[in-house]
């Protein structure tokens, strides 16, 4: 009996085995159809911001470094058009050693004048030429390109970022001829090196990509072609999914969307989860009174209880994990154990809320105190963690009224200061200190930061972090920055981590989901189980 | 005829001035801006002031309210429409793409409300008390509290529960592909015509009963004339007149505004790129589509009142 028994398992495993090695191995063909939520306004990725540009135009391109497709965490760099790379001892100098044989779409060949042009654009961009990211990059002091296949970024300090920072999604790398005789040219046309041609773009409604059949690397892409079909709505996105007329849309669903999907389609779909690279924050503005007091704002931030939210809103909204500056479970994000230390982390919420009282009476705030909450008028997740958030500070005896502000005239007050306390937001391309902290830098280095302070002590962790190579050591002054931030000064609330959840039609494979709906969107190895 | 015809036309001129105007001014006082929905929007921290001033500056918005507005309305008098603030192309050929759709959205819906709600009405109105008349009502009452966009998503979950089956999600021009055409416009087009047909339904109705009790009626009855000649004849062109300016201010409005309809079906329709459009602040695009839907409202209007001359004799223009 045990024997049959151990020959059933030995032959289970072995169909599994099997089956498992039949599923690994990618089949070619098939379109693979997507909505997405967001229509870029140009093509050209050095200028634009919007995730709406990434998902439908990446696949054209390829950059300098891209992060491994199969990289969960969204954070381990992989060769892409540099086949590999080295740094000087001294930190300073980072030479890329390009691929052979790669052409763009035009059928020229690709070499490190279009690296340099490319970047040049991004980094030194002339007059009249926008570029989002230039900020980024400013530590580069120059770019070369001393052979065809070599191109040498010099920078100007040591830094710990710069190789994760080639890692976005953005930075296309566009042919240097183009470029050399019309700036603008790639704002309204699309030519890149991908794994897919432009078929077209019918505004409002779809783009269109074809199979690269000259594709450098060689076997990929798997699909024939792709649709990118815009889609506002996010009930006409669930229901293109539901209605098997999508395979994925890459950007993320809501729990009860997933659960609708789900229970629709039963084993037709997969549902992949990540944290997500996004959070609401609490911007605090130090130029109002009590605010400017920090006993009020760490009470303000004694007064959330985090650990139940998380377990709570995350069945509603698109949110889970208690976070701090960093997204957890990458790298750099403190520990739970060592997070739950900082205020309005503890876990016992009632000490916590006891705490919040005191510090408001020792501040002089009286019991009933009201202010305006401003709130960002996007139902999901604004509006649920408004919600909460009122409810936690009402829990301390505050009265909060919530101001609700559409979408597109939100950042006004913001940015003038006209307000007290509000709804903030970050998000990024990829998980990396110096692009997530960037945002709480004094007011005089980052106008986003709508706390409107200034803090010398917290500016100087961030550029000894940014400088610092070893990942310890850097490790450590985050955490002394994240204790300052909110902590020590409470400068800045957060919320929740987002949470990505992407339920797909089984039938795509290839594709793993990370913490950024910004990566993963070239589709080379994307494939259809059909 | 003559005089009246140019008399009302350059009467639009005025009306369509101040639409000019007050567009103009209104989305100057809304905050917000194109380059802040452009970049801002998405939480990015790395946007530098300088660049919003230089792509403020590309846009022309750094300008003088009154600068910009002379240039915008110079351009508008020469049927140039400029260029969208989000997407930098020409505003003629945004229109363009999604009037195809509009358009015969709004003829499918207005043909469905037209061919329900004239007989309907008129079947309501002589069979008047008799269950058939009450069946009519609930009909059109039904339609009357019922959004198109809530029966559109009803119907998309029927199809979906029931046959696991969505209309097309892309639009295909009815001389490509007919069949996918009306595979994607036939549902909106059902949930947006049944809503208007209830109108007109009612409308029909009172304004049939009310010439059903017209002298001239019960003398053609008395002479012993068949009631459907009657009806067709002579009551119909007299109870018809306002339910043609009902469908045909309907029709209209159905060019541009089926926003949440067309969300619901992901049409990609100029209601949708008039949400869009304002949701970005791109000031020449929504300036544009206020103009197109002000002009097309003023033709509708106009079209209708010579309608009433030819559809009634005693109706005299000087």
């Amino acid at each position: 009996m045990t024997r049959r028994f151990a020959g059933l398992v030995a032959l289970a495993a072995a169909a599994l085995l099997s089956t498992t090695l039949q599923a690994q191995s990618p089949k070619n063909g098939g379109e693979l159809v997507f909505p997405v939520p967001s229509e870029p306004p140009s093509y050209d990725g050095h200028r634009e911001e919007t995730f709406g540009l990434i998902h439908p135009i990446a696949p054209f391109y390829n950059t300098l470094l891209r992060v491994d497709p199969n990289d969960k965490s969204g954070t381990k760099p992989a060769p892409s058009l540099a086949e590999s790379w080295t740094v000087s001892p001294d930190g300073l100098t980072y030479t890329f050693k390009l691929h052979k044989g790669v052409k763009f779409h035009d059928g020229s060949e690709m070499t490190s004048k279009d690296v340099k042009a490319s970047y040049d654009k991004i980094i030194f961009p002339p007059a009249g030429v926008g570029s989002s990211r230039k900020g980024q990059y400013a530590d580069v002091a120059s770019i070369d390109a001393p052979d065809p296949m070599t191109v040498v970024f010099k920078l100007k300090e040591k830094s710990g970022s710069f190789s994760t920072s080639l890692l976005s999604p953005y930075n296309f790398i566009y042919k240097a001829d183009i470029l050399a005789k019309d700036m603008h040219w790639y704002e309204k046309n699309i030519m890149g090196t991908g794994p897919f041609t432009f078929v077209e773009h019918v505004k409002g409604s779809h783009v269109v990509g074809k199979k690269n059949p000259n594709y450098w690397d060689k076997g990929k892409p798997h699909l024939d072609s792709f649709r990118a079909i815009f889609m506002r709505d996010s009930a006409a996105q669930v229901a293109a999914v539901r209605g098997e007329r999508a395979h994925i849309q890459f950007r993320g669903f809501s729990p009860a969307e997933r659960d609708s999907i789900v229970s629709s389609l039963g084993s037709k779909v997969t549902v992949q989860e990540s944290p997500w690279d996004c959070i609401l924050m609490v911007a605090i503005n130090h130029e109002k009174k009590p605010f400017d007091d920090k006993r009020v704002r760490r009470a303000l931030s004694l007064a959330l209880d985090r650990h139940q939210a998380s377990q709570t809103l995350s069945k509603i909204a698109i949110v889970k994990a208690v976070a701090g500056v960093q997204v957890p479970g990458t790298p750099f994000a403190t520990p739970p154990e060592e997070l739950n230390k900082l205020a309005g982390y503890w876990t016992d919420v009632e000490k916590s809320r006891a705490e919040a009282r005191r510090l408001l009476k020792e501040a002089g705030v009286a019991d009933g105190f009201q202010f305006t909450f401003s709130n960002r008028g996007i139902p999901m997740p604004y509006e649920p963690l408004g919600v909460w958030l009122i409810d936690q500070w009402r829990r301390v005896g505050l009265n909060v009224k919530q101001e609700v502000i559409e979408a597109a005239a939100y950042y006004t007050p913001l940015r003038k200061g006209d307000f007290q306390v509000a709804m903030d937001f970050q998000c990024g391309y990829i998980v990396e200190p110096d692009l997530d902290m960037y945002k709480f830098l004094s007011t005089d280095r980052n106008p986003a930061n709508y706390g409107r302070y200034k803090d010398p002590v917290l500016d100087k962790l961030y550029d000894e972090q940014g400088r610092e190579t070893d990942p310890e050591k850097r490790k450590q002054i985050i955490r002394q920055f994240e204790k300052r931030l909110l902590d020590e000064e409470a400068h800045y609330l957060m919320t929740l981590q987002w949470h990505r959840i992407i339920p797909h039609s089984a039938k795509v494979k290839g594709w793993t989901v990370t913490p950024s709906h910004y990566l993963n969107n070239t589709l080379d190895t994307v494939w259809l189980d059909q | 005829m003559g005089p009246y015809i140019v008399k009302r036309l350059l009467a639009m001129i005025p009306t369509l001035l101040g639409v000019a105007i007050l567009i103009f001014v209104l989305l100057r006082i809304v905050p917000g801006d194109v380059v802040e929905a452009r970049f801002l929007a998405q939480g990015s921290q790395f946007v530098s002031q300088d660049l919003m001033n230089e792509e403020r500056a590309k846009l022309g918005l750094d300008k003088p309210l009154w600068q910009q507005f002379t240039t915008w309305f110079a351009g508008l008098a020469r049927f140039d429409f400029g260029v969208s603030m989000w997407t930098g192309g020409p505003i003629s050929e945004e229109i363009k793409l999604r009037f195809a759709l509009s358009l015969q959205l709004a003829i499918m819906a207005s043909t469905i409300a037209t061919l329900l709600a004239i007989p309907l009405g008129i079947l309501a109105a002589v069979k008047q008390d008799t269950w058939i008349d009450y069946a009519v009502r609930i009909f059109s009452i039904a339609g009357l509290a019922t959004p198109s966009f809530w029966l559109g998503i009803l119907m998309i979950l029927v199809m979906l529960t029931v046959f696991k089956w969505i209309p097309p999600m892309v639009f295909t021009p009815f001389w490509v592909d007919p069949w996918q055409n009306l595979a994607q416009l036939i549902w909106p087009a059902l949930a947006v015509g049944y809503r208007y047909s209830a109108v007109g339904t009612r409308m029909m109705r009172s304004a049939m009963l009310e010439v059903l009790r017209e002298d001239y009626i019960r003398t053609a009855r008395a002479k012993g004339l068949w009631l459907k000649l009657i009806l067709a004849r002579h009551a119909l062109k007299n109870a018809i007149l306002p339910v043609l300016t009902i469908i045909s201010l309907e029709f209209a409005f159905l060019l541009g505004g089926l926003v949440v309809t067309e969300q619901v079906f992901n049409l990609n329709g100029l209601g949708m790129l008039f949400v869009e459009a304002i949701a970005r602040r791109d000031y020449t695009l929504t300036q544009a589509l206020v103009m197109l839907v002000a002009t097309t409202f003023l033709l509708v209007n106009f079209f209708v009142d010579i309608a009433y001359a030819w559809l009634d004799p005693r109706i005299r223009y000087r």
